[in-house]
C-alpha cells in the first residue's frame, strides 16, 4: 500500500474545503436574504450536484476544459492552466461536485436567525460586512461547522468526477476512493480492504464529532 | 423635533391595508403610538427607523432630512442615529452583556458611556453574562442601554414591556422614564397598555386601520373626554373580594395599591388583569401634607 | 354605582366651576358641581344627553318629606328591597327615574326601622355625581 493515495485526498479535501468556504459565504448570505428573481435558478444550480450523477458533472467538465476545446485552450494558452488529468482540475470538479454541501447550511443557518439581530447592528451603525462577521457568522457556528465536514468528507468520498476529469495518475490525480477501485481490478484485496477501512473510520470519527459538537455535548470546546 | 409624514400599502393578515401618518413630536416628548394589533404601529416604527420603506414620504428631524421620497433621499439605518429596542430585545447571543454594550460604540466614542448606563439600569452584576441565561427583565435592561451608547436622541420602542410581567413592567417603565429624562431623548414607544400610556406619555397617536383616529395628551384620550371626575388613574384589578353586601376591588396604580369599594353589577364584567379607571371627585379627596 | 341617562338642562359658569343640572325624568333634575368648564369639557353643552353617576354609599334616606337639610338633590322613593349585613346593608329603592341603591350602616337602618313599601326620599350632594359622555 503506498500513502500518496491518502496525502493526495487529504490534500485535495483541504484546498477544496477553504475555497469552498470562501465562495460559500457570500453566495449563502446571499442567498439567504436576497428577493431577486434569480434566486430560484441559482438555488437550483447550487443544488445539482446533490442529484445528478458524478459521471454527468465530470463529463462536461472534461469536455468543455479540454484542450481541443475553445475554453479549455484559451485556459491553456493564455494563462498557462491545464484543467484536465491535474490537481487543479481535481479541485475545481471538487468545488462544483460539493457546493451544495457548504452552501445549503450556511444558507439555513442564516435564514434562522432573527432578523432582528441583522436590524439591531444597522442601528447600531454597522455596516452589512461588519454585521456579517461579528454578528451573522458567530451565531451560525454549528452550520458553519455541518458545512465544513460535510463539504470535507463528500470530497473525500468522490469518485466519478474526479476519475472522469483527472483521470488516474499516481501522486496527481489518484486518491484514495480510484486507488481502491484500481487495487479489486487488480485483486489486491488486502490493500483495498487498508484503504477502504482508512476512510471508514476516518469519515466515522468526523461525523460523529459534527454530531456531537452541534448536539451540544461539546459545546463548551466550542465557543 | 420629528415631522414625518408616511405613506404605504401594507399587506397584513386581513388584507391589504394603506398607511397614512402624520406625526409631529416635540424634542424631549415622550409620545405613544397605541392601537390593536395590526394598525400599523410598528410599521410605522419602522419606516422611521429606516428598517422599512415608505411608498412616499417625508422625514425631518431637527432640519436633517431622513427619507424624501420626491427627492429619492433615504438615509440609511446605520446613518439615523437612532437608539430602537426590539420586542424580542435582539441582543447577539455570541457576546456577553458587556460586549453587546461595547458591539454598540462608535470609532473612537469614549468608553463611559457605557459605564453610566451599565450604573443607571444597574447591570454590574450582569457584565459577564451570556443573554441566553438573562430572565426577560433583565434581557430588556440591556437591550435599553445598548440601544442608549450611541447617544442617540431618539428612542425608539417596539412594545418592548409586553412579554413582561406586571412588577418587571412598573421597574422597567420607570428605567425607561430615567433614561428618557437624562439624556432629553425624544422617545416614541409602540404599546397597547392604557396604564402604561398614561404613566409614561405625554402624548398620544391611536392608530386604526393604519391612520390615526385621535391624538393628544393621554388622560385627556382615555378618560377626561368622557368623565367628569377630576381625580382619575389608570391602573390594573389585582384582587376582586366579596364582603358582607358590598365587593372590594384592589387596584395596583403605579406603584401603589387602592382599594374601592364595588357593587355586583359593577364587578359582573370585571375580572383580576382587566385594566380599570379608578375615578373621584375633585372635591373628595383630602390632602395631607408629608413632613420632611 | 347608580347611573341615569338625562340631558343637561342648564349650566352656571363662575371661573372654573360650572353647577351642571341634568333632566332625568319629568319631575327629577339632578344637580352637580363641576371643576370644568364647556371650554375645557366638551360634553357640557344644555341639550347634551349625559350619563349621572354617583355610588350607592352617597345616597342619604329621609322618613321625613321635607328634611330640612343641606343636600340639594331628593327624589321620592319607595323601598323595594332591604339585603342586610352585620355593618352595612344594601337597599333597593324604586323612584321616577329607576331603582336607586343605598349603602347604609346596619345600625341606622335598625334605629330608622325602614323596611319594605315605606315610603321615603333619597337624597344625594351635588359634590357626589359625576358626569360621563
Amino acid at each position: 500500500m503506498a500513502w500518496g493515495p491518502i496525502i493526495l485526498t487529504a490534500k485535495l479535501a483541504l484546498v477544496t474545503t477553504i475555497i469552498l468556504l470562501v465562495i460559500s459565504v457570500p453566495l449563502a448570505y446571499w442567498l439567504a436574504y436576497s428577493k431577486s428573481r434569480i434566486k430560484p435558478v441559482v438555488e437550483t444550480l447550487v443544488s445539482m450536484p446533490l442529484v445528478l450523477p458524478p459521471t454527468v458533472l465530470g463529463f462536461y467538465l472534461l469536455i468543455a476544459f479540454s484542450p481541443g476545446n475553445a475554453l479549455g485552450s484559451w485556459l491553456q494558452d493564455w494563462l498557462g492552466i491545464r484543467l484536465i488529468f491535474s490537481f487543479s482540475g481535481l479541485v475545481l470538479g471538487s468545488v462544483i461536485y460539493s457546493l451544495p454541501f457548504m452552501v445549503n447550511p450556511i444558507q439555513s443557518g442564516l435564514a434562522s436567525l432573527p432578523t432582528s439581530l441583522t436590524e439591531a447592528s444597522y442601528i447600531l451603525g454597522k455596516s452589512k460586512i461588519k454585521t456579517l462577521f461579528s454578528v451573522l457568522l458567530p451565531n451560525i457556528k454549528p452550520s458553519l461547522l455541518t458545512g465544513i465536514v460535510l463539504a470535507f468528507a463528500h470530497t473525500v468520498g468522490e469518485f466519478g468526477v474526479v476519475l472522469m476529469i483527472g483521470g488516474n495518475i499516481p501522486e496527481k490525480t489518484k486518491v484514495v476512493s480510484i486507488a481502491i477501485y484500481d487495487e479489486v481490478e487488480a485483486l489486491n484485496y488486502d490493500n483495498a480492504n487498508t484503504y477502504s477501512l482508512i476512510l471508514f473510520i476516518t469519515t466515522f470519527l468526523v461525523l460523529l464529532s459534527v454530531y456531537l459538537i452541534n448536539g451540544g455535548h461539546l459545546k463548551r470546546f466550542w465557543k | 423635533m420629528i415631522e414625518a409624514y408616511v405613506h404605504k400599502k401594507l399587506h397584513t393578515a386581513n388584507g391589504e391595508m394603506l398607511l397614512d401618518i402624520q406625526l409631529r413630536i416635540e424634542k424631549g416628548q415622550f409620545v405613544t403610538l397605541y392601537g390593536s394589533s395590526g394598525a400599523g404601529k410598528t410599521s410605522t416604527l419602522r419606516i422611521l427607523a429606516g428598517l422599512l420603506s415608505a411608498d412616499k414620504g417625508k422625514i425631518v428631524l431637527n432640519g436633517n432630512t431622513w427619507l424624501d421620497t420626491d427627492n429619492k433621499i433615504d438615509i440609511t439605518p446605520q446613518k439615523r442615529r437612532i437608539g430602537y429596542v426590539f420586542q424580542d430585545y435582539a441582543l447577539f447571543p455570541n457576546m456577553t452583556v458587556r460586549k453587546n454594550l461595547e458591539y454598540a460604540l462608535e470609532k473612537g466614542q469614549d468608553k463611559n458611556i457605557i459605564k453610566e448606563l451599565v450604573d443607571i439600569v444597574e447591570l454590574e452584576d450582569l457584565q459577564d453574562r451570556n443573554p441566553e441565561t438573562l430572565s426577560g427583565g433583565q434581557k430588556q435592561r440591556v437591550a435599553l442601554a445598548r440601544a442608549l451608547v450611541r447617544t442617540p436622541e431618539v428612542l425608539l420602542l417596539d412594545e418592548p414591556l409586553s412579554a413582561l410581567d406586571q412588577k418587571m413592567r412598573s421597574k422597567l417603565q420607570d428605567y425607561i422614564l430615567k433614561l428618557h429624562k437624562q439624556y432629553n431623548l425624544t422617545t416614541i414607544l409602540v404599546s397597547h397598555d392604557v396604564g402604561e400610556i398614561v404613566k409614561m406619555s405625554d402624548k398620544i397617536y391611536c392608530l386604526e386601520d393604519g391612520i390615526i383616529s385621535r391624538e393628544g395628551n393621554p388622560i385627556t384620550i382615555f378618560t377626561n373626554d368622557r368623565l367628569s371626575g377630576k381625580f382619575q388613574f389608570a391602573g390594573e384589578v389585582i384582587a376582586i373580594v366579596q364582603e358582607e353586601v358590598i365587593y372590594i376591588v384592589t387596584v395596583l396604580v403605579g406603584n401603589n395599591v387602592v382599594k374601592v369599594i364595588a357593587q355586583e353589577s359593577e364587578i359582573e364584567n370585571l375580572a383580576i388583569g382587566d385594566k380599570v379607571i379608578v375615578a373621584s371627585k375633585a372635591f373628595n379627596p383630602v390632602l395631607v401634607k408629608v413632613e420632611e | 354605582m347608580n347611573v341615569f341617562s338625562g340631558h343637561i338642562s342648564d349650566i352656571q359658569v363662575n371661573k372654573s366651576l360650572s353647577m351642571v343640572s341634568v333632566r332625568i325624568s319629568e319631575r327629577v333634575e339632578l344637580k352637580t358641581i363641576l371643576v370644568e368648564t364647556p371650554e375645557t369639557a366638551s360634553y357640557l353643552s344644555v341639550g347634551n344627553i349625559v350619563n349621572v353617576l354617583f355610588k350607592e354609599t352617597e345616597v342619604i334616606i329621609s322618613k321625613e318629606e321635607y328634611p330640612l337639610i343641606s343636600v340639594q338633590n331628593k327624589i321620592k322613593a319607595t323601598i323595594e328591597e332591604v339585603k342586610k349585613g352585620l355593618l352595612l346593608s344594601k337597599l333597593t329603592l324604586k323612584t321616577e327615574i329607576g331603582a336607586v341603591a343605598s349603602l347604609i350602616a346596619t345600625e341606622v337602618l335598625d334605629e330608622m326601622a325602614l323596611t319594605e313599601n315605606q315610603e321615603v326620599i333619597v337624597m344625594v350632594k351635588i359634590n357626589e355625581i359625576m358626569i360621563s359622555r
